[in-house]
């Protein structure tokens, strides 16, 4: 492959935002990626890892904090005009029809009049939409709808199309189709467009069309690691290759989501993962089915229907309680696991209120509860996860730490008067009379 | 390749098939050119202050028609000003943290308040017509108006999806096509609602506002509201009873010919697919309109002028497309750097706090000419209408509560009453007061309890609107589980129905304290068969402030009843707001 022009480079980009509750998010730290000519480039990783604000920078819909974006080695300055994106909730306007949304580009390109309807009808006719051009979006489906996406974007003809998750709303016969169908219009010289830029969830997604895979590593988003991917186009799912990079894609983001604990501090406070104690016991549940209860990541997520980084956050729940380990990227169910799913509902609490009383971060709540006499207000609690994990939302984190106190009835919530109870505590029965 | 037909929607249309609904089109087009013409010749009367008022029968369609164009009129200031505004509040940080307080303490301040001011400062400014007068008049009306037109916009900019947003910045559109295309059509629904509710406002002071003393003189405009004043002050039920038949046909006829293909025109610009399966509202007059041949031809030709002036324009737009960034790119760069927009929102800052502190230093100096014992008086007739107000909250909860749950949960009684009571609650309940009082002196009762009822009348649509649409909204499943446990009637009211109802109504008691609050002006000082009767109360106060001209005194009163309610609002209401959307929220 001969070396080919830089387009698009990221560099040294630091992107915060501001949530409603004044806590500051550090969506990127850091990020430095080009994205060369003629390249289709899939960035994956955990939700909330930045991928979707890369993105929107490579477009100029927003301005890095820090860093810069460069295109062709000019600064962006607003919009890029050379690029046109597709969305993954289609974002179409409801109130034009098919071939109105798909001119919205063309305008501000100074194309009109004849040479308007000219590639207004050429891109329809790309993505087979022809017969639609006169429909409301509400009268299509959700795969037809992404055609439209599609469309509108083909019609300026760019030179990078940038796509965020664009079969995510989809079902997966529709995705599967509408995804061959990008791999043939990014080969087809007659569409202008050169260069892919693509967010997505699925590992299959990414190998099926990238020839370069970024991995992004959350809290705060970050690059993790960069994999070439030379298979050939047209390519054969299924096929031993293709097993074999969609292996190694795997084995790259386990090892960013399920990372090897740090042998050092012990007393470290670690979040607990945002999962509920129905979908950790649902996984020890289906881990006791398997032979030798265990099996890899991708594989669990695939068989319990859920995406791999919701899976990885249930396995380092089950972790934290000791109930799983994490060799490599297989998870195996250990003693404690098996003996936890043998006991009745009780005990299993009891087990549980020990565990939780060991994990650091309830460890501290439990502190700080013996140190209010055995209650504490929401507030207090919110400003403390705020300043211990400033890149988690603090509420959701809350949610979580609420709900497993109240499984294991380590603690209680007064929702109306906004504070913790710690239950079993000889100040709490009075505290709670008044 | 076969080009595509663009636009789609606007084929040619034949010359041949004009029907009956152009020739109608034709008719209203010409009803409307003699309406403007007739009201343009009132606007340049020479000033009159006091119009005799003709109580022929005859003359009355002539005064509807008045009243009804400084309506329209005053509605169509109060969109452009809620466009606006509501832009500005949504678009700009700073803006928005001016405008929306503002806005908040605009929409429950007295606006009738502001009637002599504003009369007086427009007359000078025209002292030998009638322009002054009628201004005044129709700003009256638009500041019953435009507040919730305003905030409904901002909040249907904020609530529009991020990525349209993006989708329609990739594209490349411009901020005046982005606002045309996405964000107006976007708030289309919204600002339709509330341009129905906005007009029943508008009508509210209807009578005040067409005739009015101010001192010793008497200020009277021809329209609907003041043959409505002379009538009482003749005694003349015949007339009254017309007034009251006209006003009805107006309200009916809006509904009927502006209003219903208004909210089903817009049906078209919601956002979310409608998934509920509730059958879409129909109107006889758009689908007549639809079937008419002269609008399209008319959006064809608009259309075809519009592309020929753009293309003519061509030669000359292109040196500002050369020119313009480059003139413009200092100034962009100048805005988007954070020391110089420090700098200029500093220097935005300036004028707008010395505005608000000469406002604040000339208040003061008017509401420092009362003594003591005229603020012991402010306060007492503050309390008492503060009772009144509140009596009239729990008097219309008592009965709306009840009846908007047995409403709203039919949807076939919803959808057969929804009508009838959308024309009932647009009527302006002063114009029913005096007649109220007449009868309530027959029975005994005093303009003291009487003024209660009075405000009721003004308050109650708000809360019996809010519990239908709260009843309404309840999902079929909680409805089928309350059925399936067996739970007695009691008991599901109880369980469901108010709970479910609560938000709405808290929400129905703002709105209606606020219509009782304004009630007051006009409930508690009434002309009624030639008598003027009052009762103690701030409501009176302000009307008889404005009636002798004692301005220090209506100053004090109007600044006294904002204060109570801002107050009010801000402490009471917005916690219970709170509560009431934690506790009972159905959405979670």
């Amino acid at each position: 492959m001969t070396p080919s022009t830089l387009l698009l480079e990221a560099q040294h980009v630091t992107q915060r935002f501001r949530l409603p509750n004044g806590q500051v998010l550090e969506a990127l730290r850091d990020v430095s990626l080009s994205v060369r000519e003629h390249e289709v480039v899939a960035l994956v990783g955990p939700s909330g890892c930045g991928k979707s604000t890369l993105l929107r920078l490579f477009a100029g819909l927003a301005r890095p904090g820090e860093g810069s974006v460069l295109y062709r080695g000019q600064r962006l300055d607003g919009v890029l005009a050379a690029a046109a994106m597709v969305f993954q909730s289609f974002a179409l306007l409801p109130w034009l029809t098919v071939a109105e949304n798909v001119a919205m580009g063309l305008e501000a390109r100074g194309v009109d009049g004849a040479a308007r309807r000219d590639a207004v009808a050429r891109a329809i006719n790309l993505v087979g939409l022809d017969g639609f051009e006169q429909a409301y979006p509400k009268e299509l489906s959700g795969g037809m709808k992404q055609r439209v996406g599609f469309a509108r974007a083909l019609a300026v003809a760019p030179e990078i199309l940038l796509m965020d998750e664009p079969f995510g709303a989809l079902d997966p016969l529709t995705a599967e189709n509408l995804r061959s169908q990008v791999v043939n219009l990014w080969r087809d010289p007659a569409t202008g467009v050169n260069t892919l830029v693509i967010v997505t969830h699925s590992v299959e997604e990414a190998v099926f069309l990238a020839g370069r895979i970024v991995v992004f590593g959350s809290n705060p988003g970050h690059v993790r690691e960069e994999l070439e991917n030379p298979l050939p186009y047209p390519r054969q799912e299924r096929s031993p290759e293709f097993d074999e990079m969609v292996d190694r894609l795997h084995a790259i983001l386990t090892a960013t989501l399920l990372p090897e604990p740090a042998p050092a501090a012990p007393q470290r406070l670690v979040p607990f993962p945002r999962v509920h104690v129905s979908e950790v016991t649902g996984l020890l549940d289906h881990l006791l089915t398997r032979p030798d209860g265990k099996g890899p990541v991708f594989e669990l997520a695939e068989d319990l229907g859920v995406d791999y980084d919701r899976m990885s956050a249930v396995v380092r729940g089950a972790e934290q309680l000791g109930w799983v380990t994490t060799p490599g990227e297989v998870v195996q169910l250990t003693t404690a696991g098996r003996e936890v799913m043998a006991i009745d509902d009780a005990a299993r609490k009891d087990v549980t209120r020990a565990r939780l009383a060991k994990q650091p971060l309830f460890a501290r709540l439990v502190a700080m509860l013996k140190e209010g006499e055995g209650q504490v207000e929401d507030e207090e609690v919110l400003a403390d996860l705020t300043i211990y994990f400033p890149f988690i939302p603090a509420e959701s984190l809350f949610g979580t730490v609420v709900e497993w106190g109240r499984y294991a009835e380590l603690l209680d919530h007064d929702a109306d008067a906004g504070r913790l109870t710690l239950l079993g505590w000889e100040g709490a029965a009075e505290a709670r009379v008044e | 390749m076969i080009p595509l037909r663009f636009p789609p929607a606007l084929t040619p249309p034949g010359f041949r098939r004009l029907g009956l609904a152009d020739a109608a089109i034709l008719c209203l087009l010409g009803g409307l050119i003699a309406t403007v013409v007739a009201f343009a010749r009132e606007f340049e009367a020479p000033l009159l202050q006091a119009v005799q008022i003709d109580l022929r029968p005859t003359a009355l369609p002539r005064y509807t028609l008045y009243s009804l164009s400084r309506g329209v009129l005053a509605l169509t200031i109060s969109y452009v000003f809620a466009l606006g505004f509501g832009w500005a509040a949504a678009t700009f940080r700073a803006a928005e943290r001016l405008l929306l307080p503002l806005l908040d303490i605009l929409q429950s301040i007295p606006v009738l308040g502001f009637l002599p001011g504003l009369v007086l400062g427009l007359m000078s400014l025209f002292p030998t017509r009638n322009v002054g007068l009628e201004l005044a008049a129709i700003l009256m009306i638009f500041t019953a108006q435009a507040w919730n037109l305003a905030l409904s916009f901002y909040n249907s900019l904020k609530g529009l999806p991020a990525p349209l947003r993006d989708a329609c910045r990739v594209a490349g559109w411009r901020a005046s096509r982005t606002f045309w295309q996405l964000e107006v059509p976007g708030a289309a629904q919204g600002l339709v609602w509330n341009g129905m509710l906005s007009m029943a406002g508008g009508w509210f002071f209807l009578m005040v506002n067409e005739a009015f003393r101010l001192g010793n003189r008497d200020y009277r405009l021809p329209g609907i509201g003041s043959y409505m004043s002379v009538a009482l002050d003749q005694g003349d039920v015949r007339a009254m009873g017309l007034a009251i038949l006209a006003m009805i046909a107006m309200i009916v006829c809006l509904d009927q010919l502006l209003w219903r293909p208004l909210v089903v025109w817009v049906e078209k610009f919601r956002l979310e697919e409608s998934g509920d399966g509730s059958p879409l509202p129909s109107s006889w007059v758009l689908d007549f309109l639809r079937r008419a041949r002269l609008p399209r031809s008319a959006a064809l030709w608009q259309r075809r002028v519009f592309l020929r002036a753009r293309r003519a324009a061509r030669p000359l737009e292109r040196p500002f497309r050369v020119v313009g960034p480059v003139v413009l790119r200092a100034p962009r760069r100048a805005f988007e750097h954070p020391i110089a927009r420090k700098i200029g929102a500093g220097l935005a800052a300036v004028p707008i706090a010395a505005v608000a502190a000469l406002g604040a230093w000339r208040l003061w100096l008017l509401i420092g000419q009362l003594g003591w014992a005229e603020w012991g008086d402010l306060l007492a007739s503050a309390g008492l209408t503060f009772s009144r107000v509140m009596g009239a909250v729990l008097l219309s909860t008592a009965w709306a509560l009840p009846a908007g749950v047995v409403i709203g949960r039919s949807p076939r009684l919803a959808r057969a009453l929804q009508p009838v009571i959308q024309v009932v609650a647009s009527f302006p309940a002063p114009m029913l007061f005096p007649l109220v009082i007449l009868l309530f002196e027959r029975i005994g009762v005093g303009l003291g309890l009487g003024a209660v009822a009075l405000m009721v009348l003004a308050g109650q649509w708000y809360i019996l609107f809010n519990v239908i649409s709260a009843v309404a909204a309840i999902p079929q499943q909680l409805k089928d589980a309350t059925a399936a446990f067996r739970l007695r009637r009691l008991a599901r009211w109880r369980i469901l129905y108010l709970p479910a109802a609560f938000p709405a109504l808290v929400t129905g008691w703002v709105t209606a304290a606020g219509g009782a609050w304004n009630g007051s002006i006009v409930a508690e000082y009434i002309e009624a068969g030639g008598r003027l009767r009052t009762t103690r109360g701030l409501g009176s106060l302000i009307s008889e402030a404005t009636a002798h001209a004692n301005f220090p005194l209506l100053a004090g009163g109007i600044a006294l009843m904002s204060l109570i309610v801002v107050g009010w609002n801000r402490v009471v209401w917005r916690s219970m707001m709170e509560w009431a959307r934690t506790r009972f929220g159905l959405v979670q």
